[in-house]
């Protein structure tokens, strides 16, 4: 499951960059047809939330992020990696 | 029998012809620049040929003509007249299309023989003042109303719409999907609220139509929508395979005309007592206009070719447009450089050409953000390039590209590395997107050349030596872009006065690709 703080920080942060309020945006919109994002403005949006929330998208993983909900699992899983590795 | 493909070749060469000598006895390009947007009388003898429908299919009045068929046609219109070329291809293209692929058979029905017959002409309306290169950025939204859609916003830059019958509009669709989801609509102009507004005042094709358009609480019904809704982009980037395909042979024919000018100028006109193509130089500049123009060919003929097999071509044709439209500036800079100071006058025709040409480095795409795509796109492509079978006159060529190929290969690899945060780094995916543009280019000149004789082989030799030095000049300077940016930041600071914020940017790697 998605840590909520998590995911309440990357549904604020793409709120933010898409210029719309945080409690229009849903888990299972789609970057394309419900955002109206290209691959590149995707690409920018993910880069955006990388240096926001600190984590690293890689390029392959960013084409598979295709809902707002990808995005929030890719963000959390990164997010308790980088953790693992600090516990370990 | 003939084959689909034979019989639309030999419509469109008919057609080609009769383009030739209409454009000949009919279209004046002082005067179309004089009088503003094409006139009518103009626009009823191309549509008296048959233009307006070239790629409309035969069922609703049209000629059904491919894409290869098409560019033809644009690119022989160019060559007489830029405005002229430009109605027809946006119309052929952006224009029309999104009905023709993606409307309803009753809109299509209602529409597409109006726009055969030139009764309607179409427009694309996407940019706002807003919204360029990011068409993400639109604000112009079509909302749920009653039974149907109600639209509201501001079209900036509306080619053809001064006297379009029938606009293809973007636009924002939050009821329709997530908040900013967009879909394609179709608008005819003498819809209640559609406004256009006063022809903008341009540095060339000043005989097209470019306008601002207001839809002012416009009223649609749900199946004017084209498409799925909510596909709005990706419909409108399918679409622009066509607008840019088409902007590039328009390219290609403004090249062409741009050299023949230079090469009857060089050949009478005299200089230290020869004529101008005695002169070593000279000739030098005239081979690099006649291997640019044949390379630009070469790769819209692909682009055509891969479109009409069904195949994926969005990239090709964005770099096709990149291509032929630096292409088409530098032949024609060329040509009013050849012509000295008889060049700068508009009588001549090369000043035309060249303030013609100058905005399709900028519409349908920004070649700078288009450049920045395809760099990506290389990164991310996964595609298998195979070595073709050449002629040994073209080895040495064909060596060359591949080894291109392998360099860019290698720098896109390790710039995918990097992450997401490359897209940042526009300034080193433009230099690859170039380098790919140089293979794309030399392949396509060299697959072209393999079937020609040895006169065109020499010149796809030379074009192919150009091109490839060039890409390795590209993928030589990404090893002090990150130098560069710094230094660039530095300087717009100090520009400007305001402090550039950099991206979490860690440089790449600095040891080149």
């Amino acid at each position: 499951m998605i840590d909520p703080g998590t995911r309440a920080q990357t549904i604020a942060v793409v709120a933010e960059i898409l210029e719309i309020d945080a409690q229009k945006v849903r888990g299972d919109q789609r970057l394309r047809e419900d955002l109206g994002m290209d691959s590149l403005a995707s690409l920018e949006l993910l880069s955006t939330l990388g240096e926001r929330l600190d984590v690293d998208f890689e390029l392959d993983d960013a084409m598979g992020i295709s809902t707002v909900d990808d995005a929030c699992a890719f963000v959390d899983r990164l997010r308790r990696a980088q953790n693992g590795r600090l516990h370990a | 029998m003939p084959s689909a493909s034979g019989i639309e070749e030999r419509l469109a060469s008919a057609l080609l012809a009769q383009v030739r000598r209409y454009a000949k006895k009919a279209i004046d390009p002082g005067t179309v620049e004089r009088q503003g947007p094409i006139s009518t009388r103009t626009r009823e003898g191309l549509a008296g040929l048959g233009l307006f429908g070239l790629t409309i299919p035969e069922e609703y009045g049209g000629l059904g003509l491919g894409m290869k068929g098409a560019c033809d046609m644009v690119a022989e219109l160019s060559a007489v007249d830029r405005s002229v070329a430009i109605t027809i291809g946006l119309h052929a293209g952006l224009g029309t299309r999104g009905l023709t692929e993606l409307g309803g058979e009753p809109l299509r029905r209602r529409f597409l023989p109006e726009l055969a017959a030139g009764a309607r002409v179409g427009a694309f309306a996407a940019t706002e003042p807003g919204a360029g290169s990011d068409l993400s950025a639109i604000r112009t939204t079509a909302r749920r109303v009653g039974g149907g859609l109600e639209i509201d916003g501001e079209k900036s830059f509306v080619t053809n719409g001064g006297f379009a019958g029938l606009f293809t509009v973007l636009v924002r669709t939050p009821d329709l999907g997530g908040e900013r989801a967009c879909s394609l609509v179709c608008v005819p102009r003498e819809a209640a609220g559609v406004e256009v507004g006063k022809e903008e005042d341009k540095l060339g094709i000043r005989g097209s139509s470019t306008v601002p358009v207001y839809f002012r609480g416009v009223a649609a019904d749900f199946d004017q929508i084209l498409g799925e809704p909510g596909k709005g982009l990706d419909h409108a980037h399918r679409l622009l395979v066509w607008g840019r395909s088409l902007l590039a042979s328009g390219c290609v024919g403004a090249a062409r005309a741009a050299l023949r000018a230079s090469v009857a100028h060089a050949a009478t006109r005299r200089q230290f007592g020869r004529p101008l193509h005695d002169l070593g130089a000279v000739r030098a500049s005239l081979a690099d206009m006649a291997a640019t123009v044949f390379a630009m060919e070469s790769l819209v003929g692909v682009v055509a070719a891969v479109h009409a097999r069904g195949e994926p071509v969005e990239a090709l044709a964005s770099a096709a447009k990149v291509f032929c439209s630096e292409g088409a500036f530098e032949v024609c800079d060329r040509a009013v450089q050849l012509h000295g100071a008889l060049g700068y006058m508009e009588p001549v025709g090369v000043a035309r050409m060249l303030r013609d040409v100058r905005v399709t480095r900028i519409f349908e795409g920004a070649n700078d953000v288009l450049l920045v795509r395809l760099g990506l796109a290389r990164l991310t492509s996964r595609a298998v390039e195979a070595p073709e079978a050449l002629p040994e006159g073209l080895h040495e060529a064909q060596r060359a590209t591949s080894a291109l190929l392998a360099r860019l290969q290698d720098a896109a690899r390790s710039r995918a590395a990097y992450g997401v945060s490359i897209v940042h780094q526009q300034t080193q995916l433009q230099r690859i997107a170039r380098a790919e543009i140089a293979v794309q280019a030399s392949k396509a000149t060299l697959r072209r050349a393999a079937r020609a004789g040895r006169e065109e082989q020499a010149v796809a030799a030379h074009a192919v030596e150009r091109l490839t030095r060039e890409g390795a000049e590209e993928l030589d300077a990404l090893a002090g872009e990150s130098d560069r940016e710094a230094r660039s930041r530095a300087i717009c600071q100090w520009i400007s006065g305001a402090p550039f914020r950099p991206r979490r940017a860690e440089p790449v790697t600095e040891a080149g690709p």
